[in-house]
């Protein structure tokens, strides 16, 4: 680990870079608030031989997808960007894309699907597609996030595409410090990419033998489904050892890769966020703490597998969680709430949830907006009665 | 500029396993075994929604993805990977239906051939989306019964008129662009070596008659075909680089259309005064074309 | 409740064939369930569907596996398709043949019946659709729905002159359909299932070309276009591999000297 090179860049630059880092030899992206710059930042550094890959300049983000899955498929590491309704206009081939089996890495910078600010509707819209979902709270975590992503994807247990995904504007266009591992150490951490799908001529003969087993007649029709669940369950062992290799590697890791407990040993009550509002959330649980109060925060990181297990056992040392989701499935709830939920059901005694929506459609989230959220959860965990327990912060 | 190669200079090699689960008298299938005939083991495929997979006993590897709108992005991205491969060897080809090409697929198309993407498009154009039980697509002649535009007291068939997608493709100034027909099939082997030999862009839009979509006997496909092309309801010719248009079959004078609509109980309905209008028209094109033939093409 | 299951070819009408049915049970008073098995249903490739007929709504979704009856509409189709896999014991096959009950190659401990559909069906409609034939057979056979309803639920399908005809078709079929006969003593044939890397199709075949190689003069139009590749060159004459001919007739239309001949195939 060498920390000798690091430089205060934008989050769209980061993000760039884990894909230059990763040597990605396809790149196929369409323009779209607010991720336009990765793709920019991407054209110069191969226009100035910094980064020797294919740039597509593709008419739209279906064709970025689907384009780099048959890349993917032919034999080459690919990267793509997008947000928002552009993450939406490709979730067409993105099923085909982990129906296939194809570890492609692609960085989604979050816009609402209602608007041009940062809301996690946008990968929500997509939560069933197969894809593993990997959320960052700081361009220092999308940089190392976005090179760990190719190497959890490409793993042979898992073998399933991946997005790794941060706030826009408040980290794609914010500037921060970032700093860049050296090249070597990312070529030694990170294996050359090989397709698992025999397309060249000369294996004519292995395609058929391949098709008849993806399509075979014999097969349980559920085979498909079955293989893309066993391999997200699969994932998180592998989340975690590339969490703690890469922090050997480079210093750095992100809590246990699934989720990360910042001070909540000895906790009342915990509350729940992903991405920037956890960032936001450390300093209102610092300050609480300060207060003398009990309250931690968990931070999900692994959205997708989403690590029910840690949640449980969370769940059984706090009598409250408060989760703040950054979405609403409109008709349902928050998402994230209502998998914590699920995930602790089966506790003997179980802690008290609230929900709270925050942060749609690019609404600000500071601090003392946390606080309240924290003191909410931390009444009811002392049984106080909380009402209501869905909030609109 | 292509050159027709007789029948009896073809070698015996085949790439296609026999007999496939397409209708009987399937032009499409006939499309695919010309089509693997003349690239032989070059070839990697990319295949959509669409007859394709029922006849798709082509022996070169394929990648299916349920992504019918996706031909031109998933030719692309197999061609750029090939390329980082130093893989110059392959050629990259898709045989797409015209609903994959002209409809939803048009936008790939335009994008491809203007990135000049180092693919070979193939399309069998059956004039409808068959592999759905036969909806119809842009690519439908006008006055055709599908089931999207059945006849009936309020309706006469197709409205629209048939879209030319090879002019359009053409005008992206693509090393090739042309049409050809499963009846001719000296010309259109001819068509294949030349697009198999170059490199950038290239686009040919083949005629496939469809027995069971058009209402006919399976015994009749290439009678079909070359009836329409006689007639100049297909005609067969190539555009150099956008540049330079050439007939590559030119009778010297056109059968009249109504032989071969009345052919076909897609058009068991059609009125003289419908059949006249489509007359008119082929006349109208025909005109054109010739006056261009061997000059320039825009 | 009864539960029926049809074997056909596309093109045969046999999904219309059993929403006809449907139709006239529900004139004779009784609800009826018909599904059919969607694939890429190709004009010649096997298709099957199913019929559930009850005095009450039929709730159960599933597909039918032990039928109380099959209807096959193709007399060959036996040979590559296992048509009375499932069939109950004691149960009835209606079958397109143009001999007898003892003679369609079924065997087992079941009756068939046989009606010679594709004959009326050419007579009467002049295309071989035999779907309207053989559930004038079905009704004689089974008692199951009357002419009556049958006859209103064609004419209900089909206005005008091919309402008529087809209904001259269930009518004709009605009066010609042989009784059933019991075959348990019979040893049915080997049913050749084909497997998903088989290729034969020769089953598909209604009519059957024939090269003479003394005509044929080696100009390969036949080799090119057949569209199953089934003729291959030998000696710079053609010649057909039949395993492979679905018996579509391309080749008999486009020899230039007339080499080929198309017959129906004899079953």
């Amino acid at each position: 680990m060498n920390t000798e090179q690091w430089e205060v860049m934008v989050g769209n630059k980061a993000i760039a870079y884990a894909a230059k880092m990763a040597r990605v030899k396809y790149i196929s992206a369409f323009p779209i608030t607010p991720q336009t710059t990765i793709v920019q930042y991407l054209a110069e550094m191969i226009a100035n031989g910094e980064l020797d890959a294919e740039f597509v300049t593709v008419e739209g983000e279906l064709t970025a997808q689907a384009s780099a899955l048959t890349a993917a498929a032919a034999g080459v590491r690919v990267f793509t960007a997008t947000s928002g309704p552009g993450l939406l206009y490709m979730h067409h081939p993105m099923h085909a894309t982990s129906g296939a089996r194809l570890p492609i890495v692609m960085a989604v910078v979050h816009r609402s699907v209602k608007g041009m600010q940062p809301d996690h509707s946008d990968m929500m819209a997509q939560r069933d597609t197969s894809w593993m979902m990997f959320e960052c709270e700081n361009s220092q975590e999308l940089l190392d996030t976005g090179i760990m992503a190719f190497k959890i994807a490409e793993d042979e247990r898992v073998r399933l595409p991946a997005i790794f995904s941060g706030d826009g504007y408040i980290l794609s266009y914010t500037a921060e410090p970032v700093e860049l591992p050296l090249q070597e150490e990312v070529d030694a951490f990170l294996p050359p990419y090989k397709s698992s799908i025999p397309l060249l001529p000369e294996q004519a003969e292995e395609m058929r033998m391949y098709m008849m087993r993806m399509w075979g007649f014999e097969r349980d029709p559920q085979f498909a489904w079955k293989a893309q669940q066993d391999a997200m369950e699969s994932a998180k062992a592998v989340i975690k050892e590339v969490n703690e290799e890469y922090g050997k590697w480079f210093g750095r890791s992100y809590g246990n890769g699934l989720v990360e407990e910042y001070m909540c040993e000895d906790a009342e009550a915990v509350i729940v966020a992903m991405g920037t509002i956890a960032s936001t959330a450390r300093t209102a649980i610092k300050n609480l703490r300060k207060g003398g109060k009990r309250i931690g925060l968990v931070k999900l990181k692994s959205f997708k597998p989403f690590p029910g297990e840690e949640f449980k056992r969370i769940g059984e040392n706090v009598d409250a969680i408060g989760v703040i989701d950054r979405n609403v499935s409109c008709g349902s709830g928050g998402i994230i709430f209502g998998e914590v939920r699920n995930s602790m059901y089966d506790l003997e005694v179980r802690p008290k949830t609230l929900e709270f929506y925050a942060g749609l459609c690019g609404k600000e989230v500071r601090v003392s907006d946390i606080e309240k959220v924290a003191e909410k959860t931390l009444m009811a965990a002392r049984g106080k009665a909380v009402a209501p327990t869905v909030e609109w912060v | 500029m292509s050159k027709p190669i007789p029948l009896i200079k073809l070698g015996d090699e085949e790439f296609i396993d026999p007999a496939n689960q397409a209708c009987q008298g399937c032009a499409g299938s006939i499309v695919a075994r010309i089509v693997s005939k003349a690239l032989g083991t070059r070839m990697v495929r990319q295949e959509v929604a669409c007859c394709g997979p029922a006849f798709g006993n082509i022996r070169a590897p394929s990648i299916y993805a349920e992504v019918f709108e996706g031909a031109g992005a998933m030719m692309t991205g197999l061609s750029r990977a090939y390329k980082r491969l130093g893989r110059d060897d392959i050629i990259v080809t898709g045989i797409i239906g015209d609903g994959g090409t002209v409809d939803i697929g048009l936008q790939g198309l335009s994008a491809a051939a203007e990135r000049n993407e180092n693919v070979l498009w193939i399309v069998y154009d059956n004039e409808a989306y068959m592999n759905t039980g036969g909806q119809r697509s842009s690519s439908t002649t006008k006055y055709a019964a599908t089931t999207t535009t059945p006849v009936g007291e309020m309706s006469r068939g197709k409205r629209e008129r048939k879209k030319n997608v090879p002019l359009l493709v053409a005008t992206h100034n693509v090393p090739y662009t042309a049409t050809a027909s499963v009846a001719y099939p000296e010309d259109l082997f001819g068509k294949l070596e030349y697009a198999k030999n170059i490199k950038g862009f290239r686009y040919i839009h083949i005629s496939a008659p469809c027995p069971t979509g058009w209402s006919f006997d399976p015994k009749d496909t290439i009678k079909v075909g070359r009836e329409m092309v006689l007639s100049g309801l297909w005609p067969l010719y190539e555009v150099i680089d956008g540049k330079t248009i050439r007939q590559t079959y030119k009778p010297k004078e056109l059968k009249p259309v109504r032989g071969v609509l009345k052919m076909q109980g897609r058009f068991r309905h059609i009125t003289d005064t419908e059949v006249d209008e489509i007359q008119q028209e082929v006349n109208d094109f025909w005109g054109r074309l010739t006056a261009k033939d061997g000059g320039p093409f825009f | 409740m009864l539960e029926i299951r049809f074997h056909g070819r596309g093109g045969q009408g046999a999904v219309t064939g059993v929403r006809v049915l449907a139709t006239a049970l529900y004139y004779d008073g009784k609800f009826t369930q018909g599904i059919p098995m969607y694939g890429t249903e190709r004009r010649g490739a096997p298709v099957v569907s199913f019929l559930r007929v009850g005095e009450e709504r039929i709730n159960e979704r599933d597909l039918v596996h032990e039928p109380d009856l099959v209807v096959v509409l193709d007399p060959l189709l036996g040979q590559t398709v296992p048509v009375t896999d499932g069939l109950k014991k004691g149960g009835l096959v209606l079958i397109n043949h143009p001999r007898g009950g003892r003679e369609t190659g079924l065997g087992g401990p079941f009756k068939v019946a046989t009606v010679d559909a594709t004959k009326i069906a050419m007579e009467v409609l002049g295309r071989p659709i035999t779907n309207t034939a053989i559930l004038g057979a079905f009704a004689k056979v089974t008692g199951l729905v009357t002419l009556e309803s049958l006859e209103k639920a064609v004419l209900k399908q089909w206005s005008g002159n091919i309402g008529n005809v087809n209904v001259r078709a269930v009518k004709r079929a009605y009066d010609e359909a042989n009784d059933p006969v019991d075959v348990s003593d019979v040893e049915g044939i080997r049913v050749r299932e084909l497997g998903v890397m088989d290729r034969d199709v020769s089953s598909w075949r209604l009519f059957r070309p024939e090269i003479d190689a003394g005509k044929c003069v080696g100009c390969r139009r036949c080799y090119i276009f057949c569209p199953e590749v089934a003729i291959a060159m030998a000696e710079n004459k053609a010649e057909i591999n039949y395993a492979y001919c679905k018996g579509c007739g391309i080749c008999f239309e486009e020899c230039p000297v007339k080499a080929i001949a198309f017959k129906q195939e004899e079953i």
